[in-house]
């Protein structure tokens, strides 16, 4: 399938706004985690943990599937195909396993969100909103989202034996 | 994804790259896997203790059933 000019660039645009997006959604997450880990102030800390759940449901998710989407339908509608060129390949397994890490790490924000919306009879901050894991999954996030961008804007040489066999079939005709 | 993939340049083989990336993430999916089995599980649960979320002394865990892989949304 090969999409019009016009079709293509709004595909590529809503492709690239998507991704960039989700990363830019990620380095905020990134830093609301390091202040709920780091604020001494209460109030605070659970402002941070509401606010990334929100971020998560609100922004982050519908950003990652449509980045996945409109990056299925960028390569199957271009020559780049989806399995042709292995740059395309690991850019497809990052944003698969990236998006299913976010949704199943969904749980655990949802947990540490409904943790700072209740009141505590002891006074200071919860245990459970002082752990490092909104951290390193923001970091882990970050990385890999980087490496995806790279890989796009570099988009390294190598064809895939499959792609290697769709060339050889095209060159044949 | 704009320009048209210059096929008659990629050489015979898997390019350098493509085996060094395949290694670190064969890597990072082996720790990940050993982690959710040997490191005391993966979720809310791992970070905190056996209470709700309404635990008055406010040392919270996971509501029952929630960890990845489960009720999921």
């Amino acid at each position: 399938v090969t999409l019009k000019p016009g079709t293509r660039k709004l595909a590529l645009t809503t492709h690239v706004v998507s991704s960039v997006g989700w990363l830019g959604a990620v380095v905020t997450s990134l830093a609301l985690a390091l202040a709920g880990l780091t604020s001494e102030d209460e109030d605070t800390v659970r402002a941070v943990y509401l606010a990334m759940e929100s971020i998560g449901w609100f922004v982050l998710v519908p950003l990652s599937l449509a980045s996945l989407l409109t990056g299925l339908v960028q390569s199957l509608g271009s020559a780049w195909g989806l399995f042709r060129h292995y740059w395309v390949v690991y850019k497809l397994l990052i944003n698969v396993a990236a998006t299913i890490v976010l949704l199943l790490y969904m749980q655990t924000l949802d947990h540490f969100a409904r943790v700072a919306a209740v009141a505590s009879a002891s006074p200071g901050i919860p245990d459970a909103l002082r752990s490092p894991s909104p951290l390193i999954h923001s970091v882990l996030a970050l990385l890999l989202l980087l490496v995806a961008t790279v890989l796009a804007v570099y988009k390294p040489r190598g064809v895939t034996p499959w792609g290697q066999r769709r060339l050889a079939q095209q060159r044949g005709r | 994804m704009v320009e048209p993939p210059n096929t008659d340049a990629s050489p015979a083989g898997t390019p350098r790259w493509v085996k060094v990336f395949g290694v670190i993430a064969a890597v990072v999916v082996v720790v990940f896997v050993f982690l959710l089995l040997f490191g005391g599980g993966h979720g809310p649960g791992r970070h905190e203790g056996g209470a709700g979320p309404e635990s008055p002394a406010g040392h919270t865990g996971p509501p029952p059933g929630v960890e990845h892989g489960e009720n999921q949304p």
